[in-house]
């Protein structure tokens, strides 16, 4: 086991896998929050938060690597771009649900059953 | 934006020498990690355990914004200033008209979760990743070398613009689906 | 800068963006049935063009090999182009009738056209990426473009949280993987060791399980019946054969070029998803009465048959994938072609509104059964030939059981395929003589299912022409 100094140490010297830890504790609140919320904005807020824990992932590993380029950094601007594409689209259909099932909780959309 | 970037590199660099001049860079670098990760992570909590659901929208926001200050912490400033036009200003300007679009009779209670039992089964789930990334993080032998990559707004513009300009171009064709998407959705609405 | 390469994706742009100025000078109350006919002779026009570009030597590519035109992608674009043209075919009638945004809805098909054409030939993570969220993007719009119907918008929301988080499980595994090899191009990445590190393994698993999510394998597909079931009905035949096909064919380059020093490792995986798949959606498929979410098991059914070939990782077996992927289409034509016309007319897609169908419309009935034929694997019809390419391949490489679980799933896929046919020929009681009244049945319907049961029919007693083209697909692949 390693000391409590050592701990310490590691915890205050920043480098990557501090942050591979934070945008995994992101991903994994994401994850909770996309199943158990029940409402759909609440869920699509999730989902943001699960990629925005990605972004964190490249751009970090852009800085921390031997890297000869900016190509995770693209990466995560594009992903960025895609989100804002996807949340759109996603609020405009919780726009719809509620008008069409008066209500925006998920669980509450079940006619489609086999 | 380049002025928003410029002033935000100056204050990132008045930063470095007041660390050096202390003689404890790694303290100071290690208390504005601490400080902007803990925003993010208890933004997020905020929006996950939140029950009014306008609260989690902002604590959103407040994620969104710790996130982007460690983009600028990892020399990524135009990613940094990009996250804050796009995610703590359009993303979340739309996420809080969806809420008010869609009103609830009782604000307080908007952000509803699913029964203990569901609640329990998603924290193993969400555990057992945290478990599995954790591990990951920590036992890789990641090769670190962090290069100077300097100008980064000129580095994705050469990037963009000539090896990935492709892409670059169907982002623009994606943005312009989504537009119309989310028009006809949600004027459908409207008509009928 | 060879554009050349690029030419198909130019030409479905520029046809794309025709057809929104087009449907904008359009007045509203005029029928945009002509808007259909631009889009389906421009996509004839790429079609007859992609011909051209078959090559035998080095293939072209764009940008330093990031975008890599060869015969496999080829043959791949040019099955989402016929998938997309007899698509708009058969479906004129129905989008006129149900659809209120007639004219972004061709917009939005071709543009999720042109995220598959660009998946097909992406050779690296970010190109992929865009790609893939083009064609879902454009794909959860047209799954709620049915403006009148609950289920389509309910569909389109269920849709829209499994993509968007299935999205967010591939890019962390995409980031884990740039991690460990340092690169996101697939050639660049398949040379790095740093691969076998946990990050690197985590990262594919990651990758593989958003596909999976993509592809709706078991059990990863819980959306697949739901969204199939409330999406319009051309639109639930475009998921069935293009996005998947889509998502079979970027999962096989990404396995085969950029994974493949962890083969040991996947192959077991996917052989065993593979078996999930064909003996899940083949008996879930069973107790389903309505026709479209049957077809949404049987689909999951037919990617497990399609991962069996890529289970095999061989040349045999990336064949067999392609011959299986576009005779699919053809089977597939068929079916929905007939499910639009009895959505249209009768209002839904149950076993009920197709009672009787023989006396109603006799050639539907026809080719609903054929094409059904085709899905289940029983000769003449080309999912015969299709299938004995599928498991000989998988045979020769060692895995008898997996052919064995394929064999007898198909097997047991006849009964609710038959289901169907026997709703459809069965006498008809007293109080149900309205079912026989004749269906209006446009000509352009008839014309695309003609065109799928020659194919069918034809493919299945002569596999060889189609296996030629394959074969110059394979052939090339990376090359």
């Amino acid at each position: 086991m390693i000391s409590f100094v050592e701990m310490m140490h590691l915890a205050l010297h920043v480098g990557l896998p501090h942050f591979l830890l934070l945008s995994a504790v992101l991903f994994a609140i994401g994850l909770f929050g996309l199943f158990t919320k029940k409402g759909i904005i609440a869920v699509l807020m999730c989902i943001e938060l699960m990629l925005n824990a990605v972004n964190i992932n490249f751009i970090a590993f852009n800085h921390y690597m031997p890297a000869t380029d900016l190509s995770g950094q693209l990466m995560a601007l594009f992903s960025i771009a895609v989100a804002a594409a996807e949340v759109a689209i996603g609020l405009a259909l919780a726009f719809r649900i509620y008008h069409d099932h008066h209500t925006v909780n998920v669980d509450d959309l079940n006619h489609l059953k086999g | 934006m380049n002025d928003l970037i410029l002033s935000l590199h100056r204050l990132i660099d008045m930063g470095m020498t007041m660390a050096e001049e202390l003689g404890t860079p790694e303290i100071i670098l290690a208390a504005v990690f601490y400080v902007f990760a803990g925003i993010s992570v208890l933004g997020a909590l905020g929006v996950v355990l939140g029950r009014n659901i306008v609260h989690s929208a902002l604590c959103l926001t407040a994620s969104f914004i710790g996130i982007g200050c460690l983009y600028i912490f990892l020399s990524a400033d135009f990613l940094g200033a990009v996250q804050f036009l796009v995610y703590g200003g359009a993303v979340a300007i739309l996420i809080v008209m969806a809420i008010m679009l869609t009103r609830r009779e009782d604000m307080a209670h908007s952000n509803p979760s699913r029964s203990i039992p569901h609640q329990l089964a998603a924290l193993v789930v969400a555990g057992m990743f945290l478990l599995a990334m954790a591990a990951v993080a920590l036992m890789s032998p990641f090769q670190t070398a962090p290069a100077d990559i300097g100008d980064t707004v000129t580095g994705i513009a050469d990037l963009m613009l000539t090896k990935y300009v492709l892409p670059f171009e169907i982002v623009a064709v994606l943005l312009l689906i989504a537009m119309i998407g989310a028009i006809i959705l949600a004027k459908g609405v409207d008509e009928s | 800068m060879n554009f050349l390469a690029i030419g198909t994706e130019i030409a479905i742009a520029l046809l794309m963006l025709i057809v929104l100025a087009a449907d904008l000078l359009l007045p509203k109350d005029v029928s945009h049935r002509r808007i259909g006919v631009i889009s389906m002779v421009g996509l004839a026009v790429i079609l007859v063009y992609t011909f051209g570009q078959y090559h035998i030597g080095a293939s072209p590519t764009f940008f330093g090999g990031l975008f890599f035109v060869d015969n496999y992608a080829l043959f791949f674009k040019q099955l989402f182009i016929i998938g997309m043209l007899f698509t708009i075919l058969f479906s004129l009638e129905y989008t006129e009738k149900l659809l209120r945004y007639r004219g972004e809805f061709y917009v939005l098909l071709l543009s999720a056209l042109l995220g598959m054409c660009v998946m097909a030939s992406a050779n690296d993570f970010i190109t992929t990426f865009v790609g893939l969220e083009l064609m879902t993007v454009s794909f959860y719009i047209l799954v709620g473009a049915r403006m009148t119907s609950e289920d389509s918008s309910e569909a389109a929301v269920k849709y829209l949280i499994v993509g968007a988080a299935s999205t967010a499980v591939m890019l962390y595994g995409m980031s884990l993987v740039y991690g460990a090899a340092g690169s996101l191009v697939f050639s660049e990445v398949c040379r790095n060791i740093h691969l076998f590190y946990a990050a690197g393994l985590a990262g594919v698993i990651m990758v593989i399980i958003g596909f999976f999510f993509k592809l709706s394998v078991i059990p990863f597909h819980m959306w697949a019946p739901d969204v199939y079931q409330g999406a319009p009905t051309p639109v639930t035949a475009l998921l069935a054969m293009g996005s998947k096909a889509a998502g079979i064919a970027v999962f096989m380059r990404i396995l085969y070029t950029a994974f493949p020093i962890l083969g040991n490792f996947w192959l077991p995986l996917l052989a065993g998803f593979a078996a999930l798949c064909m003996i899940g959606g083949n008996i879930m498929a069973i107790r389903q009465t309505d026709i479209k979410r049957m077809l949404a098991y049987s689909s999951i059914a037919q990617a497990g048959y399609m991962m069996v070939g890529m289970a095999a990782a061989d040349l045999a077996g990336m064949k067999a994938v392609l011959f299986y992927a576009m005779l699919y289409v053809f089977a597939n034509l068929g079916a929905f072609a007939v499910l639009t016309v009895i959505d249209t007319e009768r209002g839904g897609t149950s076993r009920r509104d197709i009672t009787g169908l023989a006396q109603a419309a006799p050639l539907l009935a026809a080719v609903m059964t054929i094409s059904l034929l085709s899905m289940a694997g029983i000769p003449p019809t080309a999912g015969f030939a299709g299938k004995l390419y599928l498991f000989t391949a998988v045979v020769e490489r060692g895995y008898l059981w997996l052919a064995f679980v394929g064999f007898v799933m198909s097997m047991i896929s006849v009964y609710y395929y038959l289901m169907v046919a026997k709703a459809m020929y069965r006498d008809l009681t007293p109080e149900e003589a309205e079912y026989a009244a004749p269906v209006y049945v446009p000509l352009t319907v008839r014309a695309a299912v003609l065109v799928s049961v020659f194919a069918t029919l034809g493919l299945g007693i002569c596999p060889e022409w189609l296996a030629s083209l394959t074969n110059a697909a394979v052939q090339t692949f990376m090359r």
